[in-house]
């Protein structure tokens, strides 16, 4: 049988390298970046990947806690809600009841932790399937942000305000140095900690993962309401970022962050994904995005090359899976 | 709290004559009126220091050729297809302007604000939009202004500052002046209509029957005023609404009033229904796919709308006169080709003119 193992034919080094999903996403995104950079003179610039950095923190800060969930073969739909429904109430504090403009960040960030502990709650302790859960908050929180919101919108901030979602350090912009840490943070403890074992663990198989005595439910809990706060964070950066609150902000966010963490190679059914693949995704997404509309191509099309993007990569990932033997 | 605070601000800016103002009609708002010239002639433009924002060093392009993308509120709905093609009509006319259009699928501002931005990098001369949200867009259109590029509005404003010009397809008393002129062709002077509006607070509707009512009582003092109903933008609703009007007053409605682009349709359901075309008008806003099916059956006569062709047009000509430097702030009008020129107004906005009303003539022109 040994001489029919695909295996055989490549050099084991080579192999173990070639095979990982997350090489050939960038490979893919290194294809692209050197394409779309040959079409135009404006897109390979400093500025304008900084500027696209921007563009994409709140996507790729929400798509991290969105790993985790998918991993344990969970699904946050109600994100771009709770994104909205912080939106909302920042500015509702502020301006309607009057708290200063730091404490109502507080509130609002407090208030989209629970919104997700709640998804997290019924979950666990009532057994709603995630996808139908999350689908009733998606239209729960949005309900609540317009009723609170009466389709008025706050705008007027102090100039601090703008900081995070405007200003730069050190020539980058704030909120990237934010998706930064953000970033490296997630992907340390997914790797390297027993949080993050026993995310693929109940992502592989719950049942086991209960018999061994893992707390499943206070885990599944935390994952949701750190999905819910960094919705809420989002929100924060995006009000500062276009400078008022509406109550139809972050309407389909759900969609591209879920499409940026299935890219990135986490399988829908759980058990397996990585925070360096879902960066990779949000990158590649925002970067194909961002280069398709400089060279010409219209906005229609582009979310066709996104979603043909999306099915290629998965079918690669899926064949190499397949010669690699492994499931 | 609000409606003290408009209250106050009315009174003090009517000062003592408006102690001797009647009351106004349900649905109307108080804040100060400006009805038209019964004739037709222009209003009194209102002096007003220009307050648009101004590009940084822009490059010289008078004569030039003009590269401008243009970015609706969304795609591929009959409204803005129609702006677009005002565009391409006046770059063709003009001959060195070239404008393509593009923006998100859904109205959505988020995506506006990354299309500006990648037209931004991408490197144009002019950005056209129609704002999602006023405040939102601002910033975004400060960084195109920043970097020297040409910013108009049109449809939808943004914050004045974040944009050069705008071009505003109508005023309140121009379409006051229109709805009740098309009325009173229709009933006669003496005849009496009832309104179906939205609700008594929504901004426009409240501020169009307040100039309907003031223009009424300056040109067509006779005719009288049944009822306001509220329905919402609700397709039953408005048709129920409209329905109990009908057998409410009988013989006594001569005419309705459909103030928003569901109320009116509904009304001419209702008339329909009740068998009732050609004793009870319809006069309303509406856009042409709703009330065709009415006004070819000849129920309804006159659907008053702004024309979106026009209002394209207008907007690349602006840029045109923009980029040649032949409209400046301070200036009062601004030739637009074949709309002849175009009047400023409220500082640095461009008046489209008189709203535009479709009829049995024209009405399959347009296709929103």
């Amino acid at each position: 049988m040994a001489t029919a193992d695909p295996r055989a034919a490549m050099p084991g080094r080579l192999h173990g390298l070639m095979l990982r999903h997350e090489m050939v996403l960038a490979a893919i995104l290194v294809a692209a970046l050197f394409v779309l950079s040959l079409q135009t003179d404006r897109f390979l610039t400093t500025d304008n990947l900084l500027n696209q950095g921007r563009l994409m923190a709140e996507i790729g800060l929400i798509a991290l806690p969105m790993t985790y969930i998918i991993i344990t073969a969970g699904i946050d739909l109600s994100v771009g809600s709770i994104m909205g429904l912080c939106a909302i109430m920042l500015g509702y504090g502020w301006k309607n009841l009057g708290l200063p403009l730091e404490l109502s960040i507080a509130l609002s960030l407090l208030i989209g932790t629970i919104a997700g502990a709640v998804n997290g709650w019924f979950i666990t302790r009532v057994r709603v399937p995630p996808l139908i859960m999350t689908l009733a908050t998606l239209a729960l929180y949005r309900g609540l942000a317009e009723g609170i919101s009466q389709a008025r919108s706050v705008r007027g901030y102090p100039d601090w305000f703008f900081v995070l979602g405007q200003g730069e350090l050190l020539g980058v912009p704030t909120q990237l140095w934010l998706l930064l840490v953000a970033t490296v943070v997630a992907a340390v403890v997914l790797a390297r900690t027993s949080f993050g074992r026993m995310l693929y663990a109940i992502g592989s198989n719950e049942t086991a993962a209960r018999f061994s005595g893992l707390p499943v439910d206070r885990c599944k809990i935390a994952i949701y309401a750190l999905s819910g706060f960094t919705a809420g964070l989002a929100a924060w950066i995006f009000v500062s970022r276009v400078s008022t609150t509406r109550s139809d902000m972050g309407t389909g966010v759900e969609l591209d962050v879920i499409a940026a963490v299935v890219l990135g190679g986490t399988s829908i059914f759980g058990g397996t994904g990585t925070i360096l693949g879902t960066a990779l995704g949000v990158v590649l997404v925002q970067l194909l995005k961002n280069g398709l509309a400089l060279t010409g191509v219209k906005g229609d099309a582009t979310i066709v090359v996104i979603g043909s993007v999306l099915i290629l990569s998965i079918l690669v990932s899926n064949w190499l899976r397949a010669r690699r033997g492994v499931d | 709290m609000r409606k003290t605070l408009i209250f106050a601000l009315s009174v003090g800016l009517m000062g003592g004559t408006a102690l001797a103002q009647e009351q106004r009609w349900d649905g109307a708002d108080d804040l100060p009126v400006n009805p038209l010239d019964c004739a037709g002639a222009p209003g009194e433009v209102a002096a007003k220091p220009y307050d648009g924002g101004q590009p940084n060093n822009p490059p010289d392009l008078a004569g030039k050729e003009l590269v401008l993308v243009d970015v609706p509120k969304l795609i591929g709905i009959g409204y803005f297809n129609a702006t677009s093609k005002g565009m391409q009509l006046a770059a063709d006319e003009l001959g060195n302007v070239k404008v393509t259009t593009d923006g998100p699928t859904k109205a959505n501002i988020d995506e506006q604000i990354t299309f500006i931005d990648n037209f931004i990098t991408r490197g144009v001369h002019g950005v056209l939009f129609a704002a999602n949200d006023p405040v939102a867009i601002a910033p975004v259109l400060k960084k195109a202004l920043d970097k020297g590029i040409h910013v108009i509005g049109y449809d939808a404003n943004a914050q004045p500052d974040a944009r050069e010009w705008f071009v505003n397809q109508a005023e309140f008393n121009g379409i006051g002046k229109a709805l009740i002129d098309n009325m009173a062709a229709e009933i006669g002077e003496d005849g009496s209509f009832a309104i179906v509006t939205s609700t008594f607070t929504t901004p426009n509707q409240a501020r169009w029957i307040a100039e309907m009512w003031a223009y009424q009582q300056k040109c067509h003092p006779n005719m009288k005023w049944l009822e306001t109903v509220e329905a919402q933008e609700d397709n039953i609703l408005s048709f129920n609404q409209a329905t109990t009007l009908i057998n409410k007053y009988g013989p006594e409605l001569n005419g309705l009033f459909g103030m928003t682009s569901v109320a009116t349709p509904a009304s001419a359901e209702a008339v329909t229904q009740a068998g009732k075309c050609g004793e009870v008008a319809v006069v309303g806003l509406a856009t042409p796919n709703g009330m065709r099916p009415y006004v070819q059956s000849g129920c309804v006569k006159s659907v008053v709308l702004w024309n979106p062709v026009d209002l394209g047009y207008a907007a690349v000509h602006v840029a045109r006169a923009v980029a040649d430097g032949k409209l400046k702030p301070g200036d009062t009008q601004v030739d637009a080709g074949k709309l002849g020129t175009l009047p400023v107004v409220n500082g640095s906005e461009i008046l489209l003119g008189p709203p535009f009303v479709y009829n049995m003539d024209n009405i399959d022109e347009f296709d929103f």
